[in-house]
């Protein structure tokens, strides 16, 4: 399936797979997908930024590729690896004569021996995948260097085998949530979007979609009192998937009214952290009362 | 427009207001104004929200620069005048009260290397009557040569292990890769011996917060130098990160002014940043604040966070209490520098803010001299 060419028609396939992208996010997803160039997504925790590239692979027959970030990734994790000990077992299996053969040692580094890894794979793919880059913040700054290079030419070399380059550019989406500053270059080398809470509205849209069997009527009392939360000084604020799984806990229990207690029996889906919990019991009244 | 040619008057327009975001002081490259127009060739550019969003797509790479690019829009394409909305007003009163306050380090004469020797020979005879007087006590001459010592000072936070390995005959982890390199050497036969890896060490990262407040200014002068010393020394490769915050009535986040390469440049620019030294301290919604918008997204997790400060709180000790716990469970080690504790090694606490803060303070250290400096950075290692 083609990428659009319009903004009003990315947004409504996007709506189509279960995500509401609003104009600006739309906007810079379009660039990304006709300038060819990887999008970095900052946001609050909870707003979507690695539902968006789950949801473009999706819509448009993608394979999802994700490269989840953390302290201490290293090339043999995001890139390749030889199978070494496949490689030891051909060795020990090989005959003397076939031994001394030039292209045994030749085929111990071949495509069979190699274990793809996540940015190996999405340069092979070009642009039949969706790259996910998650947290990218998580993983150490050498890395980010490396990430530069991978990003820039699509191009990979491997020393055994040759350089293995993207026939067209995959999709690249990188998800951050500022726990570190990252670099200038990185950022550079990106379109740049920040993703906020939405408001009411979108925010019950939003829940329409993700949990259609789910009362209207319910969607919105639970919705405003999640708006209101954000509003409290709360050490972690709710996030849209908080909102999400409020809903379907809600639901799961049968719950057709936010009432008082059936509010307080579920607060874990939103509430993550013991000082807020207490905060939001002491007012817990006047939050769903839209008071 | 189906080309981004430079030379039509479009595409003028479009790299006006990049000249104009620059001007703004936002960073933008000839690379990212090329890519605006190049946004163009797939949206609609007499699309107003188009131009919008294109723009802040390509053009902006900080959330915090949201603002300033809201309004250089509105100015460029829309005519407002900025200041009328938005940006808050300054009263002329306050802008010389802010002028005032902002009394940094005089200016460095420019030609540092032609001036040091003479300096570090007088230092020599000196360095050690300098080193226990009080900031407040020396005359601007010696506070100067302070200075340069400072510059020379390195912060080492401890260490910790992280997830990377290397090469190592003591490792613990046997790596395969180069064992089997190895064993290929020799024609599959199994090596003689096994490669280790073992976990690597990285610095943990520094939070230095500094009061600005009145009672403060004198030290944190001082300290906004021995920032800058050790922010600049992070730009090096291999160093930890150091991330520094100013706070009087609210909080600062000063570290990306103190990246420049001089120390006046950079001590400047942190202030014209930092609005609030205006006497007022409210320590407990400040790390509060710290905890909320920096420490939640993981900023100060396993890392060392120096606050110096005399605990001079105006505000609700509850408040700096909870704080203080959530920056304890987050941070790896806390160290307080209060000047009042002078030399003084029975010091107690006697403001309420430092008795609130007590139990959570895993070093308590003066920093009114230069020897307490010295005390610190030769502590902070050993901070496991």
């Amino acid at each position: 399936m083609q990428y659009p060419a319009t903004v009003a028609e990315l947004t409504r396939q996007l709506r189509n797979g279960g995500y509401l992208a609003d104009r600006g996010l739309a906007t810079t997803l379009l660039l990304s997908l006709s300038l060819h160039r990887p999008v970095l997504l900052e946001g609050e925790v909870g707003v979507g930024k690695t539902e968006v590239a789950k949801v473009l692979a999706d819509v448009f027959g993608r394979k999802l590729i994700r490269l989840q970030c953390y302290e201490g990734i290293s090339t043999s994790q995001a890139l390749y690896e030889w199978d070494y000990a496949r490689q030891m077992l051909q060795i020990r299996a090989l005959s003397a004569a076939e031994a001394t053969d030039e292209t045994s040692v030749d085929r111990l580094f071949g495509p069979k021996f190699l274990l793809e890894r996540p940015l190996l794979e999405a340069v092979r793919q070009g642009d039949q995948a969706v790259l996910l880059i998650d947290e990218v913040d998580r993983a150490d700054d050498e890395f980010e260097a490396f990430l530069l290079e991978v990003l820039s030419d699509f191009q990979i070399s491997i020393p055994e085998l040759g350089t293995v380059k993207a026939a067209s550019n995959p999709v690249v989406i990188l998800t951050s949530n500022r726990t570190r500053e990252l670099h200038d270059a990185l950022r550079r080398r990106c379109l740049y979007h920040w993703i906020g809470y939405p408001t009411a509205e979108r925010e019950a849209e939003i829940v329409a979609i993700r949990e259609p069997a789910a009362a209207g009527q319910l969607v919105g009392k639970v919705v405003a009192a999640v708006q209101r939360l954000r509003e409290l000084d709360m050490a972690k604020p709710p996030g849209v998937a908080e909102t999400i799984d409020w809903v379907r806990t809600l639901g799961v229990l049968g719950e057709t009214e936010l009432t008082p207690d059936a509010a307080g029996d579920t607060l874990g889906a939103v509430v993550k952290d013991r000082d807020d919990l207490d905060l939001v019991r002491d007012n817990l009244a006047e939050i769903i009362s839209g008071g | 427009m189906a080309e981004a040619d430079p030379g039509d008057p479009f595409s003028r327009v479009l790299l006006g207001f990049a000249r104009e975001l620059r001007a703004a002081g936002l960073r933008v490259g000839t690379g990212d104004a090329l890519s605006y127009l190049a946004a163009m060739t797939p949206l609609d550019p007499t699309d107003l929200v188009d131009l919008y969003w294109a723009g802040r797509a390509t053009l902006l790479s900080r959330h915090e620069d949201e603002t300033s690019y809201d309004q250089v829009f509105r100015r460029y394409f829309l005519g407002e005048d900025a200041a009328l909305r938005g940006q808050p007003t300054f009263t002329a009163e306050s802008v010389a009260k802010a002028e005032a306050a902002l009394v940094m380090p005089g200016p460095e004469p420019a030609t540092e290397n032609d001036e040091e020797q003479p300096v570090l020979g007088w230092m020599a005879s000196d360095v050690d009557a300098l080193k226990h007087r009080s900031f407040t006590a020396c005359t601007p001459e010696e506070l100067a040569a302070l200075r340069r010592i400072m510059t020379r000072m390195r912060l080492t936070p401890p260490r910790r292990r992280t997830r990377r390995t290397e090469p190592s005959p003591a490792g613990t982890e046997p790596d395969l890769r180069a064992t089997i390199r190895e064993s290929m050497r020799m024609h599959g036969e199994p090596p003689g011996r096994l490669f280790f890896r073992r976990r690597k060490t990285k610095l943990r990262p520094l939070i230095l917060v500094l009061d600005v407040s009145g009672s403060m200014a004198a030290y944190s002068r001082h300290l906004l130098q021995f920032a800058h010393t050790a922010r600049h020394a992070a730009a090096r490769p291999a160093a930890g990160r150091v991330e520094v915050f100013c706070f009087g009535s609210r909080l600062t986040r000063i570290t990306r002014e103190l990246t420049h390469q001089r120390v006046d440049v950079a001590l400047d620019q942190a202030a014209r940043t930092v609005a609030d030294w205006d006497g007022g301290t409210r320590i407990g919604r400040s790390l509060d604040e710290l905890v909320r918008t920096w420490g939640r997204g993981g900023l100060c997790r396993g890392g060392v966070v120096v606050i110096c400060s005399d605990g001079l709180d105006r505000g609700d000790p509850e408040v700096l209490a909870l704080a203080m716990e959530r920056l304890a469970r987050l941070s790896h080690r806390i160290v307080w520098l209060n000047p009042h504790k002078g030399d003084d090694p029975n010091f107690r606490p006697s403001t309420l803010g430092m008795m609130v803060a007590a139990p959570h303070i895993d070093l308590l250290l003066s920093g009114h001299d230069l020897a307490s400096l010295e005390e610190l950075a030769g502590r902070l290692p050993a901070l496991n």
